[in-house]
């Protein structure tokens, strides 16, 4: 799960913000220091986040710390993920 | 005094020197003034009336600056048209203007005879032997030897006073419709005589032409140089294309004084060797019509440092009005080079968009008065004289040392996400970059496309950003960033944005090729 989420996550940021252009950019790759994110971008990315993976994310899961590398985001998803599942897992029966 | 005078003194005085030092022929002062005036005696044989328009649809040679001259002692008023550019381009100018007398080489008569925009033409004078040419019946083609055989004696003085209409330059209006700019002898003369001083322009330099006649820059090369019995060496269409040509050119025909845009030198940077094999030649270099790159000036000024630097400014309506001389150069972190102080007796100020002048370091809008001012636009000969001052449109603010710093067109502003962007700052930081050839900016859709010419393969979309992020704010990073083997150009040889602009909206890669991505080899 964790290596689709950042591939996707990776994929989405490449060809949005680096037209298609993988040269020198990784998963520790600072997204702000580079320009890539900014308040726009980051609105789009979230749209994404949540249309992709099925996940609702809350204005206090997005801060600068969270944002910050293909790394971080991956981790917000997949805690968000588990949590949905945890309280899907709850609900169902 | 008046441009059709300048030339004569030095028949006289020296008629064996070379006036035109011709891709194909060199014509000597003495041959210059006879030729002109067969150009007058035939044009007014042929019901050219003082005040009318003749077209010079030539080459850069003698004989379109003959033609020129020619129409300035019949009275008339020369328009200089783009060899480089579509006929029906042509005919738009030729019906905007009421061309009925046009000069041209008897390829170019082809290319308007197929194109079918010979209609209001009543006379073509061809330039050399050539045709026979299918032309409409109510147009008669002139063979060259009509002109060549005319009466070289001079012929009555058809027009007295420095404020006629003298030429018009045809400026690609942002609409697209091409906008005829009216400018006098005087006009003209202010900025001719006050460029020939600042270098002590005398009948021993060899000044290159590089921009074509239709390009305010190339009123310095024929006029300055005629004023002062100099030599215009013709840096020619095929050359002007190559940096090894080019710099080749100047070897060769040892020119000492060069005028151009940026772009010009740095081909012969790039391509030309520029930086090994130097020009000991040349002791003067105008530049203007762009920004230059620092980084590129600092090579040029390394390759030739016995050349003095001039920034010249100004809109085709006020030819130059301002200039910097360059006498170091540049620090490695000056932002940018001035545009210097009035020149030419122009007078300006910045005002702000209440017309209010404003304080040192404020930018603001530059308006310039005084003698290099156009008469205004051509409007079916009416002389509309344009608002003085006269609003450049160009964003400037001035240093607490009294120099103009440059920042922008004030069209090239945008607002992304209700931010003011200037594109030019954009580009600027661009440019910065030590891998970027150059750059144009601009917004679709409120997101900012960054269109780079990489000089080094190994450089990425995530380097550029980053160099970016560490000079502008957020909302001034390029989104969008393509990196293309080479710009679309403007016929005056600047970077096109409106064509880069139309190729990146329709997706159109044969305009725009996207570079080979080579990779770094190491961890960027």
């Amino acid at each position: 799960m964790e290596a689709r989420v950042k591939a996707d996550v990776r994929q989405f940021i490449v060809s949005s913000w680096l037209s298609g252009d993988e040269r020198g950019f990784d998963e520790q790759t600072d997204l702000q220091q580079t320009g890539i994110l900014d308040s726009f971008s980051t609105l789009s990315l979230i749209a994404f986040l949540e249309d992709n993976f099925k996940v609702q994310l809350d204005p206090a899961d997005i801060n600068s710390e969270t944002f910050r590398t293909v790394n971080a985001i991956t981790g917000l998803v997949l805690a968000k993920l588990a949590r949905q599942g945890t309280a899907g897992a709850v609900e169902k029966p | 005094m008046r441009l059709d005078r300048l030339v004569t003194p030095w028949a006289e005085r020296a008629p064996d020197r070379v006036a035109v030092d011709g891709a194909d022929e060199a014509i000597t002062y003495g041959e210059l003034d006879r030729l002109a005036n067969r150009f007058a005696r035939v044009f007014r044989a042929n019901g050219l009336k003082p005040g009318e328009r003749v077209g010079v649809h030539l080459p850069r040679s003698g004989r379109a600056i003959a033609a020129m001259l020619g129409a300035l002692r019949a009275g008339a008023v020369y328009v200089p048209l783009d060899p480089g550019s579509p006929p029906t381009r042509m005919g738009l100018i030729a019906q905007d203007c009421g061309l009925h007398h046009v000069v041209i080489s008897p390829s170019l008569l082809a290319s308007w005879a197929a194109a079918g925009v010979c209609g209001s033409i009543e006379h073509f004078f061809l330039s050399a032997t050539g045709g026979p040419i299918e032309v409409p019946a109510s147009t008669r083609t002139h063979a060259w030897s009509e002109v060549e055989s005319a009466n070289p004696a001079p012929t009555e003085p058809a027009g007295s006073s420095p404020d006629d209409l003298a030429y018009l330059l045809y400026t690609s209006g942002s609409t697209g419709v091409p906008k005829g700019v009216m400018l006098s002898h005087r006009n003209a003369l202010a900025f001719v005589d006050w460029a020939a001083d600042q270098i002590g322009l005398s009948d021993g330099d060899r000044v290159a032409s590089v921009a074509p006649f239709h390009f305010d820059l190339s009123v310095f090369d024929i006029w300055s140089s005629l004023s002062r019995g100099a030599t215009i060496v013709i840096v020619d269409e095929a050359t002007v294309v190559s940096g090894r040509r080019m710099l080749d050119r100047i070897h060769a025909k040892t020119i000492n004084v060069w005028y151009s845009v940026p772009s010009a030198l740095v081909l012969m940077l790039e391509s030309g060797g520029l930086a090994e094999r130097g020009a000991p030649s040349l002791r003067v270099v105008f530049f203007a019509g762009e920004v230059f790159a620092l980084k590129h000036l600092r090579s040029t000024m390394a390759a030739l440092p016995k050349a003095r630097f001039f920034n010249l400014f100004g809109p085709t309506e006020t030819n130059v009005c301002l200039a910097y001389e360059v006498t170091a150069p540049p620090a490695p972190d000056a932002p940018a080079i001035p545009i210097g102080r009035a020149s030419c007796g122009d007078v300006i100020s910045i005002l702000d968009p209440e017309g209010r002048v404003l304080p040192d370091g404020q930018v603001g809008e530059l308006f310039v008065d005084g003698p290099t001012v156009m008469l205004g636009y051509w409007d079916g000969g009416r002389r509309t004289a344009p608002k003085r001052p006269y609003a450049t449109g160009d964003l400037v603010s001035r240093r607490p040392d009294g120099e103009l710093m440059y920042h922008g067109r004030r069209d090239h502003m945008v607002k992304i996400h209700g931010f003011r962007v200037e594109l030019g700052e954009v580009e600027a930081a661009l440019h910065d970059h030590g891998c970027i050839q150059e750059a144009v900016v601009f917004a679709v859709e409120q997101q900012l496309v960054a269109v780079a010419v990489p000089s080094d393969p190994t450089v990425s979309v995530l380097d550029i950003k980053r160099h970016c992020a560490a000079r502008l704010p957020r909302y001034m990073i390029p989104s969008d960033v393509r990196l293309v083997e080479q710009l679309p150009r403007t016929s005056n040889g600047k970077a096109d944005r409106v064509r880069t602009k139309t190729a990146v909206i329709a997706g159109d890669a044969s305009l725009l090729r996207p570079v080979q991505r080579a990779e770094t080899g190491k961890e960027s």
